[in-house]
């Protein structure tokens, strides 16, 4: 090796001037060509005198700005039975395309068939009716928050893989208790009808819930927890109910719903999950190379309603929703006191102080419809 | 400092004492000394040149000296005959002569210094050799002329001498740093067998008695030659010099060690010095870019962490630096290797033909070797250059015992990013490396060598975000080579490795993170080698690796911070082997070589295995139980049992094939998280689940060298076979994961490929092209592991590049210009891509493509540098050279990573491309 004593190295001068390019956006044409590739959201209820209903739509761009799927409108859609029977279901108008109440015999295997208005066949593979076994129970415990659990079992050993999904509702009153309603400019004693005091808000589940007795040596789920409320959540203030759907899967779709579980939109960080693959059991006939997201299963529902009050809870600490309740004072109209026309609706009418002075206060604290839901209160919540 | 004052006392002393003699000196001997006896040839030397010889005549009397002198000094040719002798002489200022057996006579002590004479120079006087440089040269070539035609006789010279055949061995070193010679060829005129030296510089050459003339060629050196008359087993250590590179005719000796010869297949060899020749980025020399630009090796991206060698992941190639496995070989986002060039010595790259010694990883091997250090002076490189700064000494602690070598290296490249106008993405990125290496080599005596080293590497980066990177290499180990005889050495080596990553996040304070993971091992090796004759070399031996692996820890950064501590249990293994193999030359034309290795590895307690119900896919929903193993169980034991054979077959003197089959087991696998900005990789132990990966190769090359072995060319095709290596199932979650056996799946490999070479090492015009095809795919399609990836068919592998070319050229205009020249071109890599949003069920998602459906664009690179020497005379005070350059002349972005993040509401894609403008710099280099 040749090796001087000495051996300094002298950079006089690096041209640094727009050294490191930086990022650029990534937009091959495999991201920005549109793909609109057909999404079937839905599932045939194989129940007794059940209504069957899909959503149809399409996927967007990664960069769109739309936040929903677009709706594909005015396809052929039907369910066909293994026995030559067609069902069809009819577009409701916004992509949701809905049977009559229908009967299907649970023996027979069922596929859908789609003809979209551009002219591409959609088709899926036959699927067994799977029998969902009944719910046993759906209950919740709280050491501090509260969560709700189901549990099932199948005594035919036969089902294993079950996928739920619920819809909770819950009472919201008003902070404040204001007697008047406002109708054509006049104020009147409100009453069930047009009081907004008392609001009920319905939401459905964003989650995908999904379990397996698989790994069991019989087929139980023994408390599975569906959701789970934080402690202080406004939910549970008054009156909280929720209804629990099971369904039973073919493994098939246990691992298709699996998958979607596990994929997200949400990307850019570092525990980010790997890319996922999705391979359902509907194919594009027209275009084999077309994908198409969604994976048919059909089954009975089974579902089980419970209701938590308030005051069956231990420890709960409530959550004032801590609007700033101004108020103010507005002289009232001298013929009549009852005509209204204040023009901002921020402000509501809350109480006469004398015929002549009418007290207003912030509209939120006595609207609860404004923080959503409906003041029409649902049979099964209390009264 | 100590050692540095020693150091000038001793030159000054040397130069008086070269003073005093300088008269004498000056009287030269010419003539034909053939058939002389020591004591004709003092009587001769005393009537030319006036000096008187004292010696004892028992020690000189076997002594045949056989030569031809034109105007030599006594000096020198009493140099040349002491060479590897333990005569040693001294002549005083009187012009006496002395003679004498291990010790040397002190002759004069200068008053200045009161008579006393540092030890140094005690041991240095008889050897020191001082002459300007108009003589240097001159004197060089005496001293070779010398020592080639002098006689050495070898053994101990007995009535039965005359009879069988004995063995001489030794040691080949650069004459002028003591450097040992690796893969130099030894080979005498009475038989066709040449023998290389190892990584130690050692031979062993078994012939009959008698006499014999032994040649030695090495690239980069002048061909030498020694004549011997073996009596019995000896040894016979040979000092070379470097070739000066001359524009003219190449001098070509039929004799030089080629491709064509040697049996080995798919090894790439390369020196230091060739390994500078490539212009690189700002002109820094980089082991791993040279790499690169061999047939056969690509990387995934300008800045992944490693390589990939003929279709191979990276993480299956056993990265040796110096016997210590590199896990993370890379600095600053992969733009450096993390092995300082001013102490590395070289590499070897084995693609095919892995020596049975070697094993864990099923794709290639990689060693890189530091140099022993200077046994005859310090010396010292000190380099500033835009990014980093280095130093690094060498040289005697103890002369001709014990010497170092220690290397430093940093990184100012903070100030580079800060400068960065604030529009570009890096104006908050922070970037600073450094490594550290050392290593001693001891001679205990002829037969013991004890070698130690240490290194550290450190990197922190922080790339495009908040997250910071920080990652090390800690390594350090003991070797000790004995030689049981001139046929028989033992190689025995211990250490330990350590490699460890750590990623912190504190953006959001309640969030604030760190991440760590970590691997130990701690290795024994015991490697022998046996040549009982020319014909066959044996080795066999024994290894140990005990691994321990810390998955991931996740702990709260500040105060602030809300994140609970939590971590992935450590795992723990043994990997041990045995091997034993012999290189066989059959005839001239034919040799094989054929070994077997027996690799069993260990899953060691304590450790939680889950169970998973038989006939599902591993879930957490499918776990039916757990084993719980105490400390140091047996959990699951692997092994298996791999061949390794290779045949050589000449079809004439310039041209060969070559053939070899092997089999590898790897352990250890790793599991890159390729979707975010900076890919963190985990590694996980093979355990009750995961089963080794398996990798069968078989490779055919042909060699052809053509202008008189000035340029060699070679195609290599190979298949390759690959079970068990590790994809990620679809949505898998691989960080902080405790059970990743749910989240990986096990696929069927197989690559195949052709490597194109041209190779032309000296001349005007220098430089390789490469060309390879290469192509990697995986299948999965056991439905029992949870889905098929891309419908159970083929699928290309991440890394799998297509086609790659490489060229790397230098013409020299004169000894004053030159241009270098280096153009890269590969298929980009595959990438799964998100296509579209859908909303299923009420909540979105990401539809992604098939699995490594698309590719990121094309790698393209240009660099080109000029160098113009200031003065092209060798010897000069000074030395100086400017290089101007562009790296990356048509400033293509290619890029480093490709990613997707959220933003307002919308998913968008980046690529990230570094160095995507050229790059001008300017290089001035002094070397004095």
């Amino acid at each position: 090796m040749y090796r001087h004593r000495y051996h300094i190295r002298w950079l006089v001068l690096v041209l640094t001037t727009g050294l490191i390019t930086c990022r650029e956006p990534y937009a091959p044409p495999a991201i920005t060509t549109p793909h609109r590739f057909l999404v079937v959201d839905g599932f045939i209820n194989t129940g007794p005198n059940t209504v069957t209903t899909f959503n149809l739509n399409r996927t967007r761009n990664l960069g769109d700005s739309t936040v929903r799927g677009i709706p594909e409108l005015n396809a052929q859609f039907s369910i066909i039975g293994s026995n030559g029977n067609v069902y069809p279901l009819k577009d409701a108008g916004t992509g949701a395309y809905s049977s009559g109440p229908l009967t299907l015999d649970a023996t027979k295997e069922y596929h859908i068939s789609i003809t979209t208005t551009d002219g591409q066949q959609y088709s899926s593979d036959q699927v067994p009716c799977e029998a969902t076994p009944p719910i046993d129970s759906v209950f919740w415990r709280q050491p501090f928050d509260l969560t709700i659990y189901v549990s099932t079992h199948d005594p035919t050993d036969n089902t294993h893989y079950y996928r739920y999904d619920y819809n909770e509702t819950w009472e919201h009153d008003s902070q404040l208790f204001a007697e008047y309603a406002v109708v054509n400019g006049r104020l009147y004693e409100a009453d069930s009808a047009d009081q907004k005091n008392r609001c009920w808000t319905t939401d459905t589940s964003s989650n995908i819930l999904l379990t397996s007795s698989a790994a069991l040596t019989s087929d139980v789920i023994d408390s599975f927890a569906v959701l789970t409320i934080p402690n202080s959540d406004p939910r549970v203030d008054i009156a909280y109910s929720i209804i629990v759907r099971q369904y039973a899967l073919t493994q098939g779709a246990y691992n298709y719903w699996q998958l979607i579980q596990k994929t997200t939109d949400n990307v850019g960080t570092l525990f980010d999950v790997q890319p996922t693959q999705l391979t359902g059991n509907i194919h594009c006939t027209s275009n084999p190379a077309e994908p198409v997201i969604g994976y048919l299963s059909a089954c009975s529902v089974q579902q089980q309603r419970i209701l938590t009050v308030e005051s069956g809870l231990h420890d709960w600490t409530h959550n004032q929703p801590g609007f700033g309740c101004d108020t103010m004072s507005i002289p009232a109209d001298t013929a009549d006191p009852f005509i209204y026309t204040y023009a901002n609706p921020n402000w509501a009418p809350y109480y006469f102080v004398t015929d002549a002075v009418l007290e207003l206060v912030s509209s939120v604290c006595v609207d609860c419809t404004l923080v959503g839901g409906t003041t029409t209160r649902p049979s099964f919540m209390p009264d | 400092m100590h050692r540095l004052t020693a150091r000038l006392l001793l030159y000054a002393l040397t130069l008086l004492f070269f003073l005093q003699v300088r008269g004498q000196e000056q009287k030269r001997v010419t003539g034909n000394f053939e058939g002389y006896s020591f004591a004709r040839l003092a009587a001769r030397l005393e009537a030319e040149t006036g000096y008187r010889f004292y010696y004892d005549p028992s020690d000189v009397d076997s002594m045949s000296i056989d030569m031809t002198l034109n105007k030599a000094t006594v000096r020198q040719i009493l140099d040349e005959l002491f060479q590897n002798t333990d005569l040693h002489y001294s002549i005083d200022s009187a012009g006496r002569v002395f003679i004498t057996r291990h010790v040397t006579i002190v002759t004069s002590l200068p008053p200045r210094f009161g008579g006393k004479l540092p030890p140094a120079a005690q041991a240095d006087n008889s050897k020191l050799i001082l002459a300007d440089d108009q003589q240097q040269a001159e004197k060089n070539r005496l001293r070779q002329l010398l020592a080639e035609n002098r006689i050495y006789e070898i053994g101990i010279r007995t009535a039965r001498s005359g009879q069988g055949k004995a063995t001489v061995a030794g040691y080949i070193k650069d004459d002028k740093s003591g450097e040992p010679i690796v893969g130099a060829s030894v080979f005498a005129d009475s038989t066709s067998i040449a023998v290389t030296t190892d990584q130690f510089g050692y031979y062993s050459l078994t012939l009959s008695k008698g006499r014999h003339i032994i040649r030695l060629s090495d690239a980069g050196m002048k061909d030498t030659r020694r004549q011997i008359i073996l009596y019995s087993d000896g040894q016979l250590n040979v000092e070379m010099h470097e070739a000066v590179t001359t524009l003219k005719a190449v001098i070509v000796s039929a004799e030089k060690t080629s491709n064509t010869k040697s049996v080995q297949m798919g090894v790439n060899r390369l020196n230091i010095k060739t390994i500078r020749q490539v212009p690189v980025v700002f002109g820094e020399a980089d082991v791993l870019k040279v790499v690169l630009t061999l047939p056969g090796v690509t990387s995934v991206g300008e800045a992944s962490n490693g390589i990939n060698v003929r279709g191979g992941s990276t993480d299956q190639n056993l990265i040796l630096f110096d016997g210590a496995t590199v896990y993370n070989p890379t600095h600053l986002f992969g733009f450096f290797s993390a092995f300082n060039p001013d102490v590395v010595k070289g590499i070897e790259l084995y693609k095919s033909a892995i020596p049975e010694k070697y094993g864990g990883r099923i794709s290639s091997v990689l060693d890189v070797s530091m140099p022993d250090g200077n046994t005859k002076k310090w010396t010292g490189v000190a380099g500033i250059g835009p990014l980093t700064s280095q130093l690094a000494v060498e040289g005697p602690l103890r002369k001709d015992k014990t010497t170092l070598v220690a290397g430093l290296r940093t990184t100012y490249s903070d100030w580079i990013l800060n400068i960065l106008p604030a529009s570009s993405a890096y104006n908050n990125s922070t970037a600073n490396f450094y490594d550290g290496n050392m290593r001693i080599t001891h001679t205990i005596d002829a037969n013991n060598t004890l070698y130690l080293m240490g290194y550290y590497s450190f990197d922190q980066f922080s790339l495009d975000n908040d997250t910071t990177y920080k990652y090390s290499n800690a390594s350090a180990n003991i070797k000790w080579k004995h030689l049981f005889n001139n046929r028989h050495n033992a190689l025995f080596t211990a250490g330990i490795d350590e490699y460890q990553y750590n990623i912190s996040d504190t953006h959001d304070s309640a969030g604030a993170f760190k991440l760590g993971f970590k691997i130990d091992q701690a290795y024994f090796r015991a490697e022998f080698t046996y040549a009982p004759d020319n014909k066959n070399q044996i080795s066999y031996g024994l290894s140990t690796i005990h691994y321990k692996l810390y998955p991931g820890t996740y702990s709260p950064a500040g105060k602030e911070s809300l994140v609970a501590d939590s971590a992935v249990p450590a795992e723990q293994g043994f990997e041990s082997a045995l091997y034993l193999g012999d290189q066989f030359a059959v005839s001239n034309k034919l040799s094989v070589s054929g070994g077997l290795r027996y690799s069993i590895f260990n899953y060691l307690g304590p450790h939680d295995v889950y169970n998973y119900a038989p006939g599902l896919p591993r879930e957490l929903s499918t776990i039916a139980d757990t084993s719980v193993y105490g400390s140091g169980k047996f959990i699951k034991t692997w092994s298996a049992p791999e061949i390794r054979a290779s045949a050589r077959y000449s079809l004439s003197e310039t041209g060969s094939v070559k053939l070899s089959y092997n089999t590898l087991e790897q352990y250890i696998h790793m599991i890159s998280n390729t979707i975010s900005v900076s890919p963190t990789d985990i590694w996980k132990l093979s355990d009750s689940h995961i089963r080794p990966q398996h990798g069968k190769q078989i490779s055919l090359g042909y060699y052809q060298n053509f202008a008189a072995n000035t340029i060699e060319t070679s195609v290599e095709v190979y298949y390759k076979w690959i079970n068990n290596y590790l994809d990620y199932k679809s949505g898998a979650s691989l960080l902080l994961n405790p059970h990743l056996e749910t989240d990986v799946l096990e696929t069927k490999g197989k690559a195949y490929g052709a490597e194109f070479l041209i190779r032309k090492l000296t001349g005007k015009l220098n430089g390789w092209i490469s060309y390879t095809w290469s192509r990697t795919f995986l299948r999965q399609d056991d439905p029992l592991a949870g889905e098929k990836i891309n419908n159970g068919d083929w699928y290309p592998a991440s890394f799998d590049k297509p086609n790659n070319f490489n060229f790397i050229g230098n013409y020299r205009f004169s000894h004053r210009y030159s241009i270098s020249a280096n153009v890269v071109y590969s298929t980009g890599r595959p990438i799964t891509l998100p296509l579209a949003v859908f909303d299923l069920d009420g909540s979105p998602g990401l539809y992604y493509s098939q699995r490594n459906q698309y590719r990121i664009p094309d790698y393209f690179r240009t660099d080109l540098s000029v160098i113009i020497d200031g003065n092209h005379r060798i010897k000069q005070a000074t030395h100086n050279f400017w290089t101007f350059g562009v790296y990356n002349l048509t400033g293509r972005k290619n890029p480093y990573s490709v990613y997707f993040i959220q933003e307002s509401g919308t998913i968008k894609g980046y690529q990230l491309s570094i160095f995507g403008t050229p790059i001008p710099f300017i290089t001035y280099t002094i070397k004095f």
